[in-house]
């Protein structure tokens, strides 16, 4: 008897394959023991003893992989081995614990200082071992603590199920073994499900007792679009499977052709439809899925976990090559959005109780502005050096609550302009509008920036005081919430009374139905995950302004929650079955 | 100390797997190895930081070699690079 499980659709595309069960390892590094409380030879033994056994592990599972997966998957783990065999990462880590840190910490920090130049590097293969370095490391560190470090690779292409899975977990399981993805918590909008989409992969997440329901090994159905699980389906059931993962491979085939059409109704209402972007490594995917410029190019890569603050060239490099993908469109720069939750060696601050509501975002880059200064000074030098074949830039202020915060910032980029002789006309300012305040003053801030953009994810985290990465509570941050989209409504009304054009650059864009939502309400470039453009743009163009913004106005008036609101949208929309 | 530039022949430069084949040569040497690109000179012996350097496919590197037999280790080190790496050269 086969079991029926409903989750949230996350990443489309469907697949039927034996579960593989991931348990969590890894240990945030804030939580571990800065300092060791024996001798210096004591904690240098426990490090190399602990970097030892990791690479004996690893070896061994390079070995099983092989005779499993064969020798190119096994590939991947070797390389892990090499990495905890490698002597330049054991002699910082002995330099640390010779300064007095714990084993945990200095190893922690040693893969740090290789992971963070690896992440930063313009190389694909690079930067993915970077998240290669990120799975050793918390090998290492659970070894240390005592902890079961569980060896998280399927022996043959699996369902993979999980409690919850992180980046790193997810990407240290070779790509060919991975069939689709379940979570039992999450959300559409968790790192995780992200990752799943823009790697193609099937997934659905908050599936609610999951783990209760499956069994290692038994066969799981995983539909994307539509969020059905099925635990041991029946010979009919899995023909569905099939069926549906057909017809998914063929609209991939259909969608790839819209690809160097512009995004636009099909009245011709035009709607300029971006890519948000992460780091180096996300540009071909944005590129290839025909993203006309980005609505949110994120820097804090450059930042975090660098022992010294990165210099303007450092940032150049990686701003050209952005501007460059994307000749004559817009690009949007958000300058760096850190936070107590991901302090900096080079700015340090005092921890937080509650770093959501702290020193953040804007909060941060006004109180070292000479962080944001010299990123400002690598934006504008970028933007002159890629000259006018390039993309055009534009920059974006995050966690902005005020005018008065912006008014301040952009006072900032003035000044910097001044003094580096650069001309600001043609250079647009604005304010991602996050933080409720800042959305119920809309108004205020628009008239004094070229542009809005609204950062859906966290601006619903904070509405409805719901972290979205806690799946008990990440149901209730639904944007199609009639007084949710009405607050949205208000704020593109607010720009453009304003002269301000207003954005969304949230996950929320990316979804078919919500994306005309946003359209209806007046939006005027969506920026969402890479690999959802070619969806929403075909969406778009079966579909007039008009029913847009009849649809989304009924919706407000009368449905009385989010899900019903969404029934209503793809109703007189026509968009098929609402995907939660 | 000997030291010598060359050119990598091979399509993945100093990634992947070439990385690994050429700091494990390196390990071999009894004193120190280190590879220097673009003025950045990493311990030779360590693939982490051979692949911080990120080198490609035509790009030059300097190897110098210090310690016991210096000379001899370079040779061998520069024989393999220009043999490709485990890597059929590309031209």
């Amino acid at each position: 008897m086969s079991t029926s499980l409903k989750g949230t659709a996350a990443a489309p595309g469907a697949a039927a394959a034996p579960a593989f069960i991931v348990e969590a390892t890894a240990v945030p590094p804030e939580s571990l023991p800065a300092t060791h409380a024996g001798s210096v030879d004591d904690e240098v033994g426990r490090l190399n003893e602990a970097l030892g056994r990791a690479e004996a592990e690893l070896r061994e599972l390079a070995e099983r992989v092989a005779a499993s997966a064969g020798e190119d998957e096994a590939e991947i783990f070797e390389a892990h081995a090499e990495f905890a065999a490698d002597p330049e990462l054991a002699s910082q880590a002995k330099e640390a614990i010779k300064r007095g840190a714990s084993a945990e910490r200095a190893v922690s920090q040693a893969f740090e200082s290789f992971r963070v130049v690896l992440a930063s590097s313009q190389s694909e293969y690079l930067a993915a071992r970077a998240a290669d370095l990120a799975d050793v490391r918390d090998r290492v560190v659970a070894i240390l603590l005592g902890k079961d470090t569980g060896v998280p690779v399927p022996a043959e292409r699996s369902v993979i199920a999980a409690f919850e899975l992180t980046p790193s977990q997810t990407a240290s399981i070779p790509r060919d073994l991975i069939a689709a993805v379940v979570t039992e918590t999450g959300s559409p909008t968790s790192h995780a499900a992200i990752l799943a989409r823009s790697l193609g992969i099937p997934a659905v997440v908050a599936c609610h007792e999951l783990l209760d329901h499956i069994e290692p090994g038994v066969v799981v159905a995983i539909d994307g679009r539509s969020g059905d699980v099925t635990v041991a389906p029946d010979e009919f059931e899995l023909r569905a499977i099939e069926e549906r993962r057909l017809r998914e491979e063929e609209r991939r085939v259909e969608l790839t052709a819209l690809r160097d059409e512009p995004g636009r109704t099909g009245d011709g209402h035009r709607v300029e439809l971006a890519a948000n972007l992460g780091s180096p490594e996300d540009l071909p995917v944005a590129i290839e899925a025909g993203a006309e410029g980005s609505g949110l190019v994120r820097t804090e890569f450059l930042f975090i976990g660098r022992r010294a603050a990165p210099s303007v060239d450092d940032q150049v490099s990686y701003y050209s090559e952005v501007l460059r993908a994307f000749p004559g469109r817009r690009v949007v720069f958000r300058t760096m959005d850190i936070g107590a939750d991901k302090p900096l060696d080079f700015a340090a601050q005092p921890p937080e109780e509650n770093p959501a509501l702290g020193v953040r975002g804007i909060r941060l880059s006004l109180l070292e502005s000479g962080l944001l200064e010299t990123q400002l000074r690598a934006l504008l030098r970028a933007a002159s050096e890629v000259g006018d074949g390039a993309g055009r830039l534009a920059i974006m202020f995050p966690m902005i609550s005020t005018a008065a915060e912006f008014v301040r910032a952009k006072e900032i980029c003035v000044a910097v302009a001044r003094g580096a002789d650069v001309d600001l006309d043609g250079i647009e300012i604005g304010a991602m509008i996050e933080v409720p305040a800042a959305a119920l003053s809309a108004a205020r801030i628009a008239a004094r920036a070229d542009f809005l953009s609204i950062g859906t994810n966290d601006l619903l985290q904070y509405l409805f005081a719901a972290d979205r990465l806690n799946g008990r509570v990440s149901e209730l941050a639904d944007v199609c919430e009639p007084d949710v989209l009405s607050l949205i409504g208000g704020i593109i009304r607010a720009g453009h009374e304003n002269s301000a054009w207003v954005g969304i650059c949230g996950e929320s864009a990316s979804d078919p139905i919500v994306a005309a939502a946003l359209v209806g309400l007046g939006a005027d470039e969506l920026s969402m995950t890479r690999v959802a453009i070619p969806e929403v743009k075909d969406t778009l163009r079966r579909l007039t302004v008009e029913a847009c913004r009849g649809a989304v106005a009924v919706a407000i008036k009368e449905a009385s929650d989010g899900s019903e609101a969404r029934s209503i949208l793809a109703e007189r929309l026509d968009l098929g079955a609402p995907s939660t | 100390m000997p030291e010598r530039s060359v050119i990598l022949p091979n399509p993945s430069g100093l990634h992947a797997r070439p990385a690994k084949v050429f700091a494990k040569a390196a390990a071999a040497a009894a004193g120190e190895v280190t590879v220097t690109k673009d003025g950045r000179q990493v311990n030779a012996k360590s693939v982490l930081s051979v692949l911080t350097l990120d080198c490609h496919h035509g790009d030059e590197i300097v190897i110098r070699v210090e310690g016991d037999g210096a000379e001899g280790s370079l040779d061998e080190l520069v024989r393999l690079v220009e043999s490709g790496l485990g890597e059929e050269p590309a031209t």
